[in-house]
């Protein structure tokens, strides 16, 4: 259902002011959403100010500090730092993207960091994914072949090109989570990250499933709640294309 | 068990881009041309029932806001047709790269008001 306003206990409030302790002339001033299960209080936005002089590149290295240096209890997820496992995935400044590749000196005035938009929070930056990952375990992200040899199973260099732009996805969900349509209907609408993952094994040459799964995600709920918004492909921090491979599956349906 | 915790902001900080502008303007547009399209049929209808009828919307649509309601109209049929060609054009699987539908959104932004004033101008036999 599409409900444009948030509810009560989701109403973000002022949060707390960290005052630079350092001394230092290059101060920026970074908005983190924060909210802790363990008590009862709305979410609220604390401001940190930072010293930009003695801090590394990444909108990552900007938690660190301050998770490091100011405010130890800020919770957030990361891992490699590099842009491959896609845990520190956030919304920064109104856009999603991952924050270990996310350059500060990108983003303009003072930076606003929340959690993944329209997700149950968990912690601070800590959004709930479950049910994404529910909707990509009902696509079945795995070969389905009825070839039992114990050699190698051939692809041409054409078919193995077409999964190019697909199998670099890592599941970070900026996609699926800057979808207005997957904010609304995230339940049933399965979102672009989940069918970019299915569109990867229909198009897949050594699958043998491809009409079971296009008969699976041919729904109007499930697949045509995509209205080419977008939103999508803008925010991928891999540079991938969603919305593209959406198009392809309602294409191929259209041309079955 | 309800889960109680918060949902994290949504609509309220994320940033408009052109499409997702596009999209939702396609919309809103869509909802307009539905009404006037039956507004219009009323109208043609209402012909059936005697001359005076007409003489009413006609003089509505002559004066000062007539042809206001008239721009806007006429703006929301160019703006569906452009983004619906836009939206065609998407559904052969063309024009998903960021940069083009960056272009093709502006062109279906910005293109939509002069082909308003033209059609506008041709409707008034001004051109």
């Amino acid at each position: 259902m599409v409900q444009l306003n948030l509810p009560a206990n989701s109403k973000v409030e002022k949060g707390q002011y960290y005052k630079d302790k350092t001394g230092s002339k290059n101060i920026r001033k970074v908005n983190v959403y924060r909210w802790d299960p363990s008590t009862n209080e709305n979410p609220r936005l604390d401001t940190y100010e930072v010293d930009m002089d003695n801090c590394s590149s990444k909108v990552l290295d900007i938690l660190n500090k301050i998770k490091n240096e100011i405010d130890p209890s800020i919770a957030y997820r990361r891992s490699c730092a590099h842009g491959v496992c896609g845990s520190c995935a956030m919304n920064m400044n109104g856009k999603n993207g991952l924050a270990c590749t996310k350059s500060h000196s990108e983003l303009d005035g003072d930076i606003d960091i929340y959690p993944l938009p329209h997700l149950k929070v968990l912690k601070d930056l800590i959004g709930d994914l479950s049910t994404l990952y529910k909707q990509y375990e009902s696509v079945e992200p795995w070969l389905k072949t009825s070839k039992v040899n114990d050699k190698e199973n051939i692809q041409s260099k054409n078919d193995r090109a077409k999964l190019d732009g697909l199998y670099e996805c890592i599941m970070c969900a900026c996609c699926s989570t800057s979808c207005p349509s997957y904010w609304w209907n995230g339940e049933k609408y399965l979102g672009p990250a989940v069918l970019l993952q299915a569109y990867r094994w229909i198009i897949d040459s050594r699958d043998e499933d491809r009409k079971e799964r296009l008969k699976k995600v041919a729904d109007e709920l499930k697949l045509y709640r995509c209205h080419t918004i977008l939103n999508c492909t803008n925010a991928c921090p891999k540079g991938l294309n969603p919305a593209k491979a959406i198009a392809e599956i309602k294409k191929m349906l259209a041309t079955a | 068990m309800e889960n109680k915790n918060p949902i994290s902001p949504h609509i309220q900080i994320y940033n408009w881009h052109i499409s997702s502008l596009v999209s939702i303007s396609h919309r809103v547009t869509g909802i307009i041309n539905f009404i006037t399209v039956t507004l219009i049929g009323i109208w043609i209808a209402s012909l059936l029932l005697g001359e005076e009828n007409y003489v009413f919307t006609n003089f509505f649509l002559s004066s000062l806001v007539g042809k206001f309601v008239c721009l806007g109209i006429i703006w929301s049929f160019t703006f569906q047709m452009l983004s619906e060609i836009r939206h065609l054009i998407m559904d052969l699987g063309y024009g998903f790269e960021q940069k083009t539908t960056k272009v093709t959104g502006l062109i279906v932004l910005i293109g939509s008001f002069p082909l308003t004033v033209i059609i506008f101008l041709i409707g008034r036999h001004l051109i």
